[in-house]
């Protein structure tokens, strides 16, 4: 009897071993209002801590020693480059109508000294919305039908092999040029290009080829890159008989005259390879500029937020400022400098600096308020750009080929004189002589440094692992939220239904009434579901849209905008309709749904966070507020207390900014005045996503549409 | 067993008991440190490839140059490169390579012959030449032939940590290694004296587990120390020359081979603010206080002489080196045998410099062996001239008949 006893005991009261990790699951969840409301102010704050805790940059990659040589570019380069400046800016060469004796011009002067020279014809690509290709990259071997003889573009290449090279490898070189109106800074940025490709040609430390490509920039920078490098990649195996450019006659024409004019030289007219490229120097020298100094601006971000290798980055900048003396930019949020809680951040930020070195002094983190206040700005940029998934610049299309590229924007301090322009031309020179050399020295693909990475200056640098955690601190809450809404969703309908009897004494009915309400979450998992596949087909009715002829940007938008709610009706009544009635029953529903809501988004960022970080970080300070503070209206109204008239203003204030549209022209609005905002600019911002393969057009179709969706549902539910 | 039956091996099987014999006697009687200082070998090694080491490829050659000025001969070195500089693509002086900016010496001129080179500098060939133990076909050349007599340099120069040098980029000689190797050379009386000098981060480090008697190391750095490079050649592109390595040939840009110059008056060259780093040396395993050892002694080929009354025992003692050469590279040959033969190489080698009184005795039935070995070697080609020789005879013979 007594043993009996005892075993009765010891089943009524089990010793569960629970493990620490569990206990402490279990201790998060039931604390997850203060985890979170820890959690999302830490991230934010580890935000814009950011700037603080960024790191100079420093060339990891031994092989590089930018600076090591000395320049051998000379005043006889110069005045070579100064010669073609000359020649191209003359009115003579500018008389034909399509720009072909600028061309010529130029093929010339690369053959006389010696180069390989060939033109290549290409027709521009509409960018066009292909929904299957997404992420596919930009290979296409098909060739379009309605080529016309009137729209082509030709870009000039030359090439010099390196004399005891393997010619194995390249470094390219491209400068954009329109032939029919050009500036004087184009002119001169083919000047200074000029003059380091005469350098080139007689040196003897070549290790890699130097392509310099002239791109024909009258159908964009962007497209002739694109259209060369797609060439030169994959290279087309077409049969005669399709329409090629050869069949014009103006082609035509350039191709015999300068056969003719030329003939035993080394112009060839098929298209020429060199070895694969190491990098690509994208130059520009900008018109006109109201800088004090000489400035040189480094545009990096390639397609879905890539970046190139920081060491090429490190190299040029390194190169610019202390060999050269050139100042050295790269993109800020301009608007930013002048915010007065921003510097007031910084001043805070400087004096808590202050007050823990005075308590210890090897604590030196601290940076003054300007410099923070820069540094957010240009990192605010940095975010932006690469949250876009839009190419800053033609380096683009080479990144699409996994090739470090940035592109190299010189604007000089105006002066017409010859002195400057000398001047100017022997820096550019110099600089980019010192960037060949230096890429020229390199054994492998650029691999040492960092490939994840936010600038926050030139020579500052924010690694992957540091801005990993204010993001990890961000969405951290969201499983936690869903677990304890799960958790009490659950138990209350239990404790609702077990009217007073003690939950210990549960019969087999109630046993399987649990099973029953355990899988009651599949409902709102439905709800889910369909809410995102409305995502998917929103995602994919621009490509109809977009077929429509004749259509502006503002009745596109509206017709997107009536065709989506239209689907979200016909998709609700279709295969939501069971779920109206279980609405109606189940009195926790929406803590349901806002849990696998939460959930959805979790895995959405996450996933988001790998494609590109930076838009899975904006996408995450919209979201996370918005999730975690959504609850019925008709809750906080009944409720009337200060608190939740406080939820209610929030999450009011949150359910407008976080739809995509309205974030979006609130940003617009903050960065350029809200005076010129039009319905049809987002339709245009849509298009040119989708244009660019960004990723992000992706995330806020099936994401952010949803979740918002989602939310709003949840703030109007009725309980 | 067919193979055995042959009149060498069994000749040997003979010889093998009387020669333990001697052997013992010579080890009872005379210390090995008896050995002279006869001859100087270098081994220079550089480890490091990709053309941003140029400097490396640069301090070896220097250091040849030197020692080559000092008098060793190009026999007597063994040049490792694991690159090829000269010829890189990015050298802006094709076939050239400088260890100063001002380009007054060119180090790749004629005559320097790189006995291993590219790829074939490995930690695996680098031991095998300290120890001697090559494949049957690696030439003469090739070899590090030293003898009990010799005094080695063993420069060697790249990128290196706490106890290790790196070679190639993807292999590591660590300081064990090393060790081990020079026990092995000092149980095979390789050397006699071995300077170990070592350009590179950390170098001290490489020395520590050193035990074997006769070897003085000097390193560039101690531990934690970097060591850096001299100066760039902006011309050029790179750094061409390291701190330590610089100053070593400064020091001996001053001497010419009849210089007295002493080990300590180098070592005391040093100077730390100079070097950046704290050249180290090792001497507690270095018998001879290096006040009186002059530098020629490792860096050049110049020996102590000593005059003796009669000239022959020299010479007989040269001649029965050679001798034991050819036996050595009999050796490979007879896999199973090796081990006895070795022993057998060894017994000789020490009753050879025996002191006089019992060298007459044991060179006696060592040279009649020889002899008679030598005449049945002959009996082929006897036969073979005797041949020949029948062949007139019986032309003149038929031409008689007819």
């Amino acid at each position: 009897m007594a043993e009996t006893k005892e075993k009765s005991l010891s089943d009524e009261k089990p010793k569960p071993r629970v493990r620490p990790i569990v206990r402490l699951g279990i201790f998060l969840i039931s604390h997850s209002f203060l985890v979170s409301v820890v959690c999302c102010t830490a991230g934010v704050l580890a935000l814009f801590l950011l700037p603080v805790l960024a790191k100079n940059t420093y060339i990891s990659e031994n092989a590089l020693m930018p600076g090591s040589a000395s320049p051998m570019l000379s005043n006889q380069h110069v005045s070579d480059g100064n010669r073609l400046v000359k020649d191209l800016t003359n009115p003579n060469s500018k008389s034909s109508e399509t720009g072909i004796e600028s061309h010529k011009i130029i093929a010339q002067y690369m053959l006389d000294l010696g180069a390989e020279v060939s033109f290549h014809k290409f027709h521009p690509q509409m960018n066009q919305f292909h929904p299957l290709h997404f992420f596919s990259s930009p290979v296409s071997g098909k060739i379009q039908e309605n080529y016309s003889c009137s729209s082509y573009g030709i870009n000039t290449v030359g090439i010099i092999r390196a004399p005891r090279g393997d010619g194995k490898e390249a470094i390219v070189l491209v400068t954009p040029y329109n032939a029919l109106k050009s500036g004087f800074g184009e002119a001169l940025s083919l000047g200074i290009a000029y003059s380091v490709f005469s350098l080139l040609t007689q040196v003897t430390w070549l290790a890699k080829d130097i392509i310099w490509l002239v791109a024909d920039s009258q159908y964009g920078e962007y497209a002739a890159v694109a259209a060369w490098l797609r060439e030169y990649q994959t290279p087309k195996f077409s049969s005669l008989s399709t329409p090629n450019a050869e069949m014009c006659p103006d082609v035509n024409n350039l191709f015999e005259l300068k056969g003719h004019s030329i003939s035993g030289s080394k112009f060839s007219n098929s298209f020429r390879r060199a070895g694969t490229m190491a990098a690509a120097l994208v130059l520009k020298v900008r018109d006109q500029n109201e800088q004090f100094e000489d400035t040189i601006s480094i545009y990096a971000e390639a397609s879905n937020g890539q970046m190139p290798n920081l060491d090429l980055i490190n190299v040029v900048n390194y190169l610019a400022v202390h060999r050269q003396g050139l100042r050295v930019n790269v993109e800020k949020l301009w608007p930013l400098l002048n915010s007065s809680w921003l510097k007031s951040l910084g001043e805070i930020f400087e004096s808590l600096a202050k007050v823990a070195k005075s308590l210890y002094p090897k604590w030196k983190f601290g940076i003054p308020a300007t410099e923070y206040v820069e540094g957010t700005a240009t990192l605010a940029s940095s975010l932006y750009y690469q949250a876009l998934g839009v190419p800053t610049g033609p380096h683009g299309a080479f990144r699409d080929y996994q090739v470090d590229a940035i592109t190299l924007e010189i604007s000089p301090k105006f002066s017409l004189d010859k002195v400057w322009r000398n001047d100017i031309l022997l820096r550019g020179g110099r600089l980019i002589e010192g960037v060949i050399r230096s890429v020229n020295n390199l054994l492998e693909k650029f691999h040492q440094s960092f490939f994840l990475y936010l600038l926050t200056s030139p020579s500052k640098f924010v690694s992957v692992g540091v801005y990993m955690i204010a993001f990890a601190l961000l969405i951290a809450p969201l499983p936690m939220v869903a677990a304890s809404l799960y958790v009490d969703a659950n138990s209350s309908s239990n404790c609702s239904k077990g009217d007073s009897s003690t939950p210990s004494a549960i019969t087999d009915t109630d046993e399987h009434g649990i099973a029953i309400r355990s899988w009651r979450w599949l409902n709102s998992a439905k709800l889910v579901f369909i809410v995102h596949l409305w995502g998917a087909i929103v995602s994919l009715l621009p490509y109809f849209i977009s077929q429509i002829p004749d259509c502006s940007p503002t009745t596109s938008f509206m017709i997107w905008v009536l065709l989506s709610i239209l689907s979200l009706l016909t998709l609700n009544s279709v295969l939501a309709s069971p779920l109206a009635c279980a609405k109606a029953t189940q009195e926790k529903e929406w803590a349901l749904v806002k849990s696998v809501t939460i959930s959805s988004v979790f895995i959405g960022l996450g996933l988001m966070s790998v494609i590109n970080f930076a838009t899975a970080e904006i996408g995450a300070l919209l979201m996370v507020p918005m999730c975690l503070l959504a609850r019925p209206l008709k809750l906080d109204v009944r409720a009337g207390t200060l608190r939740s008239f406080c939820r209610l203003i929030c999450n009011l204030v949150l359910g407008h900014i976080a739809f995509p549209p309205a974030a979006f022209f609130l940003l617009k609005g903050m960065l350029d005045g809200f005076g010129n905002a039009n319905v049809g600019d987002f339709w245009m911002w849509v298009e040119s996503l989708w244009a660019w393969n960004s990723a992000t057009y992706l995330f806020i179709g099936m994401v952010q549409l949803p979740c918002w969706v989602l939310c709003v549902s949840i703030l109007f539910h009725t309980c | 067993m067919e193979t055995f039956i042959n009149p060498k091996s069994l000749f040997h099987l003979l010889l093998l008991p009387c020669l333990l014999l001697y052997s013992s006697i010579a080890y009872n009687s005379s210390p090995v440190e008896a050995a002279m200082h006869t001859n100087n070998w270098a081994v220079l090694v550089c480890t490091s490839r990709f053309w941003f080491n140029y400097r490396h490829m640069a301090n070896t050659l220097s250091l040849y140059r030197t020692v080559k000025r000092l008098g060793i001969p190009d026999e007597r070195i063994i040049l490792m490169l694991a690159d090829d500089m000269a010829c890189n693509t990015r050298n802006k002086y094709p076939a050239q390579v400088f260890n100063n900016e001002n380009h007054r010496l060119n180090l790749y001129g004629d005559n320097v012959e790189v006995d291993y080179r590219g790829y074939e500098v490995t930690v695996e060939n680098f031991l095998r030449v300290l120890t001697g133990r090559h494949e049957t076909a690696v030439p003469r050349s090739k070899r590090l032939l030293s003898d009990e007599g010799s005094h080695i340099l063993l420069y060697m120069t790249g990128h290196g940590g706490d106890e290790f040098l790196k070679f190639q980029d993807s292999e590591e000689l660590q300081s064990h290694d090393l060790a081990d190797a020079v026990k092995q050379m000092k149980e095979k009386h390789r050397f006699k004296e071995l300077l170990i000098m070592v350009d590179t981060c950390q170098a001290a480090t490489l020395f520590n587990q050193l035990q074997s008697p006769g070897v003085l190391a000097i390193g560039s750095s101690m531990k934690g120390e970097n060591s850096y490079s001299h100066h760039l050649d902006s011309d050029v592109g790179v750094s061409v020359v390291d701190r330590f390595t610089y100053y070593t040939l400064a020091f001996f840009e001053r001497l010419n081979i009849y210089d007295n110059a002493s080990l300590s008056s180098l070592f005391s060259s040093y100077n730390p603010s100079l070097l950046m780093s704290t050249a180290y040396y090792r001497k507690d395993l270095y018998k001879r206080r290096l006040e009186e050892v002059p530098v020629t002694n490792f860096f050049g080929s110049v020996m102590e002489t000593i005059h003796t009354d009669a000239a022959y025992k020299a010479l007989s003692r040269r001649n029965s080196g050679r001798f034991e050469d050819e036996m050595s590279l009999d050796q490979s040959v007879h896999h199973i045998k090796r081990r006895m033969l070795i022993k057998v190489n060894d017994g000789d080698e020490i009753h050879d410099i025996n002191p006089e009184g019992e060298e007459g005795a044991s060179k006696c039935p060592w040279s009649t062996f020889r002899k008679k070995f030598q005449k049945a070697e002959n009996v082929d080609s006897l036969l073979n001239y005797g041949l020949v020789a029948m062949i007139p005879l019986l032309v003149i013979s038929t031409w008689l008949v007819q």
